[in-house]
């Protein structure tokens, strides 16, 4: 009943907002008058103050934000969508938060940490411009790659971090209240150098004795070889575990692999993929009939390219977000035809879908609708 | 003067050139350009609503803000709307901006002027049988229509479209897919079905009629009829304004038009010589460029319709000197002038006869 009544208020003030302003939201016709001074706030997205950063690594930046009040927090291990404003354009790119959570009851500010890209648009731009910047906008915080600070685990856990993949590890560690089970984390860098969190990895390891840190600097000892490592631990038993992992899509698929052949159940295992969806497969090039504003173009996408790369090599300039799959502010209504999803290699069906335009290529020939 | 194919291609690499230039230098001008349009816009809009309920101290403060409304609704139409749904801002990835949410402060519903306007207007500029916007199928202003009885009084017609002229445009569409009247053609595209079209124009309309003359009235209370008739005048001054500009865009005396079968499967330059000889530009102060839209570089605006329209004024120049190095008439003048050449068009062709203008 009760929501019922709120649904007939959210479409009663939906249609007042477009009688009266032509927008969905009122707050979209105020915006240009209440932010005229800062752009760089996004209209669909939270403010964050930038209180603080500072360089982990050589590589790694990280920045402290005072997330504003409408924000309504996150898990450990949850990963959000950072915007800012570069050259008159909003450019968007997700992040794991690398802050506890008790930092954030207490002084109201997160962490995100980024691995800066030689060819990722966004962080070029943050490093560039940080130290000038005084907010960024934020998304709510997103994802299942949890693990809660007050629910403690019965089982041991494994833990398995590839370079900027200690992002969200180290949040889930540095947030949990109460140790039950022994917890062992190996940190694959390709040197000690590049290891960011280290010290702070060092004295929990000191502090707590449930808690284990393997760093792995791959270019000396080589790819960390999971089953073996664990096969040589006492009392270790594989079934009665759980695994987290966070890297390269490549390198998770490889070790659940290992694991699953090794008796343990996928159930117990989660992983968060880190990296760009990339271009998996050369292929035959495929028509893709693109409508736009009642406009049709004919474009060539070659299988593997997401479409967004293609529409925009066309010039055309769908809108998008964080190019990894994550925002969906650049889903559009796929006709027909099949899409490969570059993230899961999942194929579509033919029919009519909405689909993300920057984490989907050409399976067969399309017609979108963007 | 008729170019071949070659010099039609040289004459579409030049001009995409002029395009390229621009595209690749937008940034943060362009983005602080069109926000500060939104903020005048948007300050315009709410003074101009307040101060007409004001009138009961002086009449002057209602006229004030009649004509700050008037002005509200002329730049969001024409600098901000028309621009903005061409995609001129889509890079901007501003969903306040972006084309495909965009919706404006008229009757005509955005989804309806994409289809009619960015694809039929501007794909098939000035194709005698192809571009309504034409003479809106009301007005006949080439030879290259035959004469009817109700041209007799086509002028009558054109200042009736003029002081209507959102709800012209929000029901031109209908008319082309004759919805309502008339035997359906079967070259229509028939991408939107007539029951999302019938939707689209009475819900967009009753909603610009409910606020302007219901919403807006009730709560001035005892100034609702100031109120009211304030509304209207704005409304009506916007009208007039857009269809002036429109026409003295595309219907002065020296605008070509062309059969289907010149266009019959033209190439890029061929499009680009087109869109030159089919639009024509006045000239004024900024201000005056900015009210129109920066539609009185109708030329540069067909040539490169998702061009931020800023930078319409700093290409013109180039643009004139390529047409004029192809022997291309290049149609500019005062504004005063093109319009007189309108009004003497709509006049002449009411009569039987006169020059067909394809060329």
């Amino acid at each position: 009943m009760n929501r019922s009544i709120s649904l007939w208020g959210q479409r009663l003030y939906r249609q007042f907002s477009l009688m009266l302003a032509n927008q969905p939201k009122l707050e979209y016709y105020l915006q240009p008058l209440l932010r005229w001074n800062t752009p760089q706030l996004h209209p669909e997205y939270h403010a964050a103050k930038v209180v603080d950063f500072r360089w982990e690594t050589e590589q790694m930046l990280s920045v402290w934000l005072e997330p504003a009040s409408s924000w309504a927090g996150f898990k450990p291990g949850q990963h959000l969508l950072v915007t800012m404003l570069h050259k008159g354009r909003y450019i968007s790119r997700s992040f794991s938060i690398s802050s506890s959570f008790a930092v954030f009851a207490q002084q109201k500010q997160i962490r995100i940490s980024c691995r800066i890209q030689a060819k990722g648009e966004f962080t070029q731009a943050l490093a560039a411009e940080i130290s000038h910047l005084t907010h960024l906008s934020i998304s709510d915080a997103m994802g299942d790659f949890v693990l809660a600070p007050d629910s403690p685990p019965a089982e041991p856990l494994v833990m398995v971090a590839a370079g900027s993949g200690i992002t969200p590890l180290w949040s889930m560690l540095s947030s949990q209240r109460c140790w039950t089970a022994p917890v062992v984390l190996f940190y694959c860098v390709r040197e000690q150098s590049q290891a960011a969190f280290l010290s702070e990895l060092t004295l929990l390891a000191a502090k707590q004795p449930l808690f284990e840190l393997q760093l792995i600097e791959t270019n000396a000892a080589g790819r960390l070889d999971l089953i073996q490592q664990l096969k040589t631990r006492a009392n270790f038993s594989f079934s009665k575990a759980q695994y987290f992992f966070c890297g390269p899509e490549a390198m998770s698929r490889h070790y659940k692999n290992e694991l699953i052949a090794a008796g343990v159940s996928a159930s117990a295992i989660q992983a968060e993929l880190f990296g760009l969806a990339v271009a998996t497969s050369q292929g035959p090039v495929k028509q893709a009939l693109i409508m736009l504003q009642g406009k049709l173009t004919t474009v060539s996408a070659a299988s593997g390219v997401p479409l967004l790369q293609v529409a925009e090599q066309q010039g055309l300039n769908p809108a998008f977000g964080c190019r990894i799959g994550v925002c969906f502010q650049c889903v559009c209504q796929k006709k027909s035809g099949q899409v490969l999803n570059l993230r899961t290699g999942q194929i579509s069906g033919d029919g009519p879908e909405q689909i993300q335009l920057c984490i989907s290529a050409a399976h067969s020939d399309l017609h979108l609708e963007l | 003067m008729k170019l071949t194919e070659q010099q039609l291609s040289e004459l579409a690499a030049e001009l995409d050139q002029v395009k390229a230039n621009v595209m690749s230098q937008l940034g943060e001008k362009e983005a602080r350009y069109i926000r500060r349009m939104l903020l005048i816009q948007r300050l315009s809009a709410i003074s101009g609503r307040i101060l007409m309920v004001l009138g009961f101290v002086t009449p002057w403060l209602w006229g004030l803000g009649v004509a700050l409304l008037a002005l509200a609704k002329i730049l969001d139409n024409m600098e901000i709307g028309h621009n903005v749904l061409h995609g001129q801002y889509d890079w901007m990835n501003d969903p306040v901006l972006h084309s495909r949410r965009f919706e404006w402060d008229i009757a005509c519903d955005a989804g309806s002027w994409k289809r009619t306007h960015n694809f039929e207007h501007h794909t098939y500029t000035n194709i005698i049988g192809k571009d309504r916007d034409f003479g809106y199928g009301l007005l006949r202003l080439s030879n290259d229509f035959r004469w009817r009885l109700r041209n007799l009084w086509q002028f009558v017609t054109y200042l009736a479209l003029s002081t209507l002229f959102q709800w012209g445009v929000s029901y031109h569409e209908l008319a082309g897919e004759r919805v309502f009247f008339g035997k359906k053609k079967p070259d229509r595209l028939n991408s939107v079905s007539h029951k999302e079209l019938k939707k689209a124009f009475f819900g967009k309309g009753a909603r610009q009629l409910f606020k302007d003359y219901v919403f807006f009235p009730l709560i001035a209370g005892p100034m609702w009829l100031w109120v009211l008739a304030g509304n209207l005048l704005a409304n009506l001054i916007r009208n007039l304004w857009t269809s002036t500009v429109i026409f003295c865009g595309h219907f002065t005396k020296d605008v070509h038009t062309f059969t289907q079968a010149q266009c019959e499967g033209e190439s890029r330059g061929h499009w680009y010589y087109r869109q030159i000889l089919g639009s024509s530009n006045f000239t004024g102060p900024r201000w005056f460029h900015i009210l129109t839209g920066h539609l009185s570089c109708q030329i540069e605006h067909h040539l490169f319709p998702d061009m931020p329209a800023l930078h319409y004024l700093t290409v013109a120049p180039q643009v004139q000197a390529i047409a004029k190095k192809y022997g291309i008439a290049y149609n500019s003048g005062s504004f005063l002038r093109q319009y007189a050449t309108v009004v003497a068009r709509i006049i002449r062709y009411s009569f039987p006869g006169g020059k067909a203008t394809t060329v």
